[in-house]
């Protein structure tokens, strides 16, 4: 997030686009309940009727995949009725009048023929959003999880500063991070391309500064990513796999693909606190520890570093995996003296500009949110406020493209997926919260009153969900939160899972595979 | 106002009057909940004004009913407020915890507090520390009673349209002790979705309230929606004071009219 | 009797509340959310509220398990551990650094995630370390 979470509560204007909120980040849509108590406009674009629709002053459902259409033909309007920031533009951007360029062509009508938005909706978004003092954009994987994720995210960074809704208290675009801890992951080097504190392996000065730190002699080749070390294993390059902590069996998209690349690895490490669908496949499992076992940190969506405290023993023979992660290395012959988790924060403050001045006892309190370069430093609420990271903001030229699949006769509904209130990711944890299983127990698609009427549907029925890549059954839920043609599914549910239908097709820089949109055939269950 | 508190307890601990003080401690840089147990903890204990006077109370009445519950046998000592004083006598009358194992250190609120909370006794009977300030009364209630109906209705639902069904007010809830709990019934109201059921989800929380809720408000703290649920169950209390002349715990050992479980009314 | 209550982050999503684990004599029996936490004021989700409720599952790993005849058997840390390190060594001989991946977690803490890249880097000798950002 550029901005700090209590922010938003300040915003007077929130444009909430892929994400549902109150389900997957409840504790931010706090304050987008507080934005609006103190008269703030909510805008909700999200093809479905989500909760925050129920109080948004302007609520649109575009069709699945087509948000580049949406935010440019916003853009188009601002631009035409000179509601655009033009001394933000000058002084802080670069690229714009190629961005102006592409945008003469999305007329809010043409982007109604492909959103399926009214014209007059789209300009009244355009206006409520420019018009604010303090626009806040916020977004989630709605906008990411799409063969065009970088270009939707591309497309909101165009419009936060032709506006010059950027950089300052409560103006700015806010991805929400999914996982608890992705931001630390992300920061901590947990990515094929980048050191701690995203220092590219391929610049020789990070690699020079890292082999000193680490005492060995390290690689500037590029790593795979996920989806890559899945095709991998299939095709023989990668032998072996590590898995500490993640469930690819039920958070990856076409389950059958994966479950054959796991297969037919030489060597399948996985290091988890259950046993879970993926671990069911590994040559050896490590129990770990979970949060309640073991002291540390977990970096939020907002960047702000805080304490995580040991409350019990590891359960059983349970190890904290920090400890599992020292010993294998001791074992393969490469030393780490760690005795507790504040001496490993030591020394990656040293090799993390952007946790340099941080420190347990500086963390009691309310933490800090990093960029904190120096020990005397107070950490950063908002970033960007007086000039972009790489110097001057550059727009990108976006133009609109459809998502990989689209429906089709043989497969006619448009399938997207998403959480529910009551669970967290794959369920590993929630799913063995006895009262969280109760609330919701089982997965389910939702399909609307219409179209469920065509196919002899009724709530509960079970249905026959197929795409290219796989079959499942689920019950049926009819609901008007899903247009028609549109069908909805959470992922949670590894007995009915909604990755055994996606699609893998991945954005071509980013490589997020597309899991917000395929087509799917429904049929009732004789 | 923390030296009289600290006293008493360290008086109690010392003679082994009590097994342990539930109260609050300033720890890790935040105000914590915390039983203490020896003396020489005390240092850290505070009665929970972080920027205002008792902004960071906490549900101990809830934590002392695990507490006895596990050690039934032993004496413990509490923070109380008017409404956690208050919260201990209806708990008594529900058979959920016995009065003679319990110490009570009480403290009064400051007038601001009281304004904060329209509480109507911000005092427990006896305390250390702190001096007795007007009852308030609740404005709040007034105001939603002047509203046309349509309007009043037009308010809770748009305030319970927010709900995220976190549980949240039931959970940090000491009048909440039921084992089986009728929010989480299937039939009365559909589990999994948000918001639930308007207006059934909140408003069967707010008859089970009804002769139960001692206006302690952590419920309205607690509610990530910053639905005034205070309100609603003041409301509710009003009620019943009317038609019965009883308000939950403002007098220990009278039961509640709608107390069946533990045996009919005097 | 042993009554604690510890503050701590939720695991749960990335908006990181805080709150107690309150713990009576080593179980953890409740969440009470932190009052002075300025991520969530004393606020919490569903899950947050019942994230007390998997720690101590019976469903816990509680025993390093290898595949022994095609079958997942209990071993002791020792043989799991030299096993891992013993195989990782051989396929890194035979097949070279990059012929290993590893995926760290957005759910374990930030000491942990720089340790396994750490390793994978260091150790190892390869930048293949990913984990389910885009997931």
């Amino acid at each position: 997030m550029t901005n700090s979470i209590a922010e938003l509560e300040n915003a007077d204007c929130i444009l909430v686009i892929g994400s549902n909120t109150t389900s997957s980040h409840p504790l931010i849509a706090m304050r987008i309940f507080r934005a609006k108590q103190k008269g703030a406009r909510l805008i909700v674009a999200d093809p479905r009727r989500i909760q925050l629709a129920l109080m948004a002053d302007l609520h649109v459902r575009h069709n699945l995949g087509t948000d580049v259409a949406l935010i440019n033909a916003m853009m188009h309007v601002i631009i035409k009725e000179g509601w655009h920031n033009q001394a933000f533009i000058d002084e802080r951007t670069e690229g714009f009048e190629d961005l102006k360029k592409i945008l003469d062509a999305y007329t809010p009508e043409k982007a109604a023929e492909i959103t399926g938005v009214a014209a007059d909706d789209i300009i009244r978004m355009a206006e409520y959003y420019a018009k604010a003092k303090a626009g806040s954009i916020v977004y989630c994987m709605g906008i990411t999880q799409h063969t065009t994720g970088v270009d939707n995210v591309r497309t909101l960074a165009n419009l936060s500063m032709i506006t010059g809704h950027i950089g300052r208290e409560s103006t700015g675009v806010n991805p929400l991070r999914g996982q608890n801890n992705v931001q630390g992951a992300c920061d901590m080097g947990g990515l094929p391309n980048v050191y701690p504190a995203y220092q590219a392996v391929t610049d020789p000065d990070n690699k020079k500064k890292f082999e000193s730190a680490w005492n060995a002699a390290l690689s500037d080749k590029v790593g795979l990513t996920v989806s890559e070390m899945m095709s991998g294993l299939s095709h023989g390059p990668l032998k072996a796999l590590y898995i500490l902590g993640e469930n690819p069996m039920v958070s990856d998209p076409d389950t059958a693909h994966v479950e054959k690349a796991l297969k037919s690895a030489e060597l399948l490490v996985v290091q988890d606190i259950f046993l879970t669908e993926t671990a069911r496949l590994a040559h050896v499992v490590l129990p770990g520890a979970t949060f309640a076992e073991k002291d540390g940190t977990f970096s939020n969506t907002e960047r702000r570093v805080m304490r995580v405290r040991k409350a019990i023993d590891p359960v059983g023979n349970a190890k904290a995996d920090w400890e599992i992660i020292k010993e294998i290395s001791n074992r393969f012959g490469y030393p780490m003296e760690y005795g507790t988790p504040e001496e490993i924060m030591k020394e990656i403050s040293s090799v993390t500009p952007s946790y340099g001045g941080i420190t347990y006892q500086r963390l009691d309190g309310e933490g800090l949110l990093w960029p904190c370069p120096t020990t005397d430093h107070p950490g950063t609420k908002f970033l960007h406020k007086d000039k972009f990271v790489r110097g001057k903001g550059l727009f990108y030229a976006v133009e609109f493209k459809p998502p990989a699949e689209v429906v089709d006769e043989e497969f006619p509904f448009w399938f997207t997926t998403g959480r529910v209130f009551a669970h967290y990711h794959t369920g590993t944890m929630t799913r063995n919260c006895p009262t969280l299983d109760s609330e919701i127990h089982e997965g389910f698609l939702e399909v609307n009153p219409g179209d469920a009427e065509g196919l002899g549907l009724r709530h509960g029925d079970a249905v026959n969900i197929s795409s290219r890549r796989g079959l499942m059954t689920a019950k049926t839920m009819v609901t008007d939160r899903v247009t028609k043609g549109v069908v909805f599914m959470p992922f949670h549910f590894a007995e009915s899972s909604a990755n055994v239908l996606t699609n893998t097709v991945l954005d071509p820089v980013c490589k997020i595979p597309e899991l917000k949109v395929c087509a799917v055939r429904l049929e009732k269950v004789a | 106002m923390s030296d009289k508190v600290k006293d008493k307890v360290k008086e109690l601990l010392s003679s082994g009057k009590i097994k342990g003080f539930l109260g609050l401690c300033s720890r890790d840089g935040n105000i914590a909940p915390h039983l203490f147990v020896t003396e020489d903890e005390l240092d850290n204990l505070v009665v929970g004004d972080k920027s205002a006077p008792g902004d960071s109370r906490y549900p101990l009445n809830r934590q002392l009913i695990n507490l006895v519950r596990a050690y039934p046998d032993d004496t413990f000592g509490i923070l109380v407020r008017g409404c956690d004083e208050r919260g201990l006598a209806a708990l008594a009358s529900w058979n959920q915890i016995n009065p003679n194992k319990i110490e009570m250190v009480g403290i009064a609120c400051p007038q601001e507090l009281a304004i904060a909370c329209e509480c109507l006794k911000p005092y427990p009977e006896s305390f250390v520390d702190g001096e007795k300030c007007e009852g308030v009364t609740a404005e709040t209630v007034a105001r939603i009673d002047s509203l046309k109906v349509k309007e009043r209705f037009d308010l809770w639902l748009n305030e319970f349209s927010k709900c995220i069904k976190c549980y949240g007010c039931r959970n940090i809830c000491p009048m909440c002790f039921c084992n089986e709990c009728s929010l989480e019934n299937d039939e009365l109201i559909r589990k999994g979705e948000i918001p639930p059921e308007i207006p059934t989800f909140h408003l069967t929380r707010a008859v089970h309230m009804a002769g139960r809720c001692i206006d302690c408000g952590l419920c309205s703290e607690a509610c990530p929606a910053d639905i005034p649920l205070r309100t609603l169950y003041k409301k509710v209390a009003d009620i019943i004071y009317k038609q019965y002349n009883f308000r939950a715990g403002y007098d220990a050992g009278q039961k509640s009219p709608l107390n069946f479980l533990g045996g009919l009314p005097e | 009797m042993d009554y604690r209550t510890v503050l701590t982050t939720c695991t749960h999503c990335g908006c990181g509340c805080n709150f107690y684990l309150e713990v009576l004599d080593g179980k953890v029996i409740g969440t009470i959310p932190c009052k002075t936490s300025p991520t969530n004021e004393g606020k919490l989700c569903i899950k947050g509220w019942n994230v007390h409720e998997f720690i101590q599952s019976e469903k816990r790993l509680t025993q390093p398990l290898l595949r022994k005849d095609g079958e997942l058997k209990e071993v002791s840390w020792d043989e799991a551990l030299d096993f891992t390190a013993k195989r990782l060594r051989e396929i890194k001989d035979t097949h070279g650094a990059d012929s290993i991946g590893f995926l760290t977690s957005a759910r374990v803490t930030n000491e942990e995630n720089y340790l396994l890249q750490k390793f994978c880097r260091a150790a190892i000798g390869t930048n293949n370390v990913d984990h389910c950002a885009r997931l």
